[in-house]
């Protein structure tokens, strides 16, 4: 089953409350959101109506918000090797403190 | 009344006013107490009514007690914390081979004299060579001085002669980068003035930013490449 990955690229403001109306039917309430809805007619109907305002993919599965947002981000770069605590500690264990 | 006790107390005090120096008088291991001088009374409260209330605050206090334990048995294990410090290398290790120009070339770059190497911290590059000092523009959650951090995103690492540009980002195989945490710097204290027109009042803002000192100890460039 594939899934339309929609985000809208371009503000509603000023348009039809027909439009606006199929935008809330979507789940879009604002620029670069980004809905999954599973493909079907239905939907195909909705984003033919606002075809000028949202960009679409076509993907295989649906993402969580968190998961959306994730792929914006930067990796860290870095991660904690050693803590300096515990390598006091074992230094003071080997002096014999 | 008051006037009969300040008349006491005034002939209570006019002996004492009569004795010899402090120094001529016998020595005494306690301070000396004066009539205006008096010890607490505490009450014991025993009516009838304390004792209701102390009952009642004690039974509510076990109850309390005891749905406190049932809480902690019904959440044996809340979920844990998750650390604020990343813990694990966070660019997936790749596992295919490495291409045949690395291959080659990896070596005569790893056999020549001072590397530089371009990390990325959260996005940031920074342009290190092994013994700087880099101060972060953010004050890294959770680090203390101490901490050996390990850089694994590389746009670059280079020699004087060769370079080796990553695709985004280096093999993490290839090479080996640390550095220890050494410490927290902060800014002097920033001051901005806030105002607005045809008023006089102003308005302080004061900022003071901290920042993470760390130095790079140790960068190594793999020069065999044979198992890869």
């Amino acid at each position: 089953m594939s899934w339309f990955r929609i985000t809208l690229h371009r503000s509603a403001i000023g348009l039809p409350e027909r439009t606006r109306g199929v935008l809330a039917a979507l789940g879009l309430r604002r620029r670069s959101q980004t809905v999954f809805h599973p493909v079907s007619q239905d939907f195909a109907g909705m984003i033919m109506k606002v075809k000028e305002l949202v960009r679409v993919q076509e993907v295989d599965a649906p993402k969580t918000d968190a998961e959306v947002k994730a792929e914006r981000q930067f990796a860290p770069g870095f991660w904690v090797e050693k803590r300096g605590k515990e390598v006091m500690a074992r230094r003071g264990e080997e002096d014999g403190i | 009344m008051s006037r009969a006790l300040l008349r006491s107390v005034l002939e209570l005090r006019t002996p004492v006013t009569r004795l010899p120096p402090s120094f001529l008088l016998p020595m005494r291991s306690t301070p000396a107490r004066f009539f205006n001088q008096t010890t607490q009374i505490i009450e014991p409260a025993q009516t009838a009514d304390a004792d209701a209330i102390h009952a009642t605050l004690t039974a509510a206090r076990q109850q309390l007690a005891k749905q406190q334990q049932q809480q902690q048995q019904q959440q044996p294990q809340s979920t844990p914390k998750k650390p604020r410090l990343p813990t694990e290398p966070s660019l997936p290790t790749p596992t295919g081979p490495v291409s045949e120009s690395v291959r080659t070339l990896l070596p005569i770059l790893a056999a020549q004299p001072g590397h530089y190497i371009t990390i990325h911290i959260h996005g940031q590059p920074y342009l290190v060579t092994e013994g700087d000092s880099v101060r972060l523009p953010f004050k890294m959650p959770g680090v203390e001085p101490g901490d050996v951090l390990r850089l694994d995103c590389a746009a670059a690492i280079g020699s004087r002669d060769f370079t080796l540009q990553g695709a985004p980002y280096v093999d993490g195989r290839l090479f080996e980068c640390r550095a220890i945490v050494t410490g927290t710097e902060a800014e002097p204290m920033r001051v901005l003035i806030k105002k607005k027109r045809r008023c006089r009042r102003k308005t302080h803002i004061r900022s003071k930013h901290k920042y993470t000192i760390m130095r790079i100890s140790e960068l190594k460039i793999r020069s065999d490449v044979s198992d890869l």
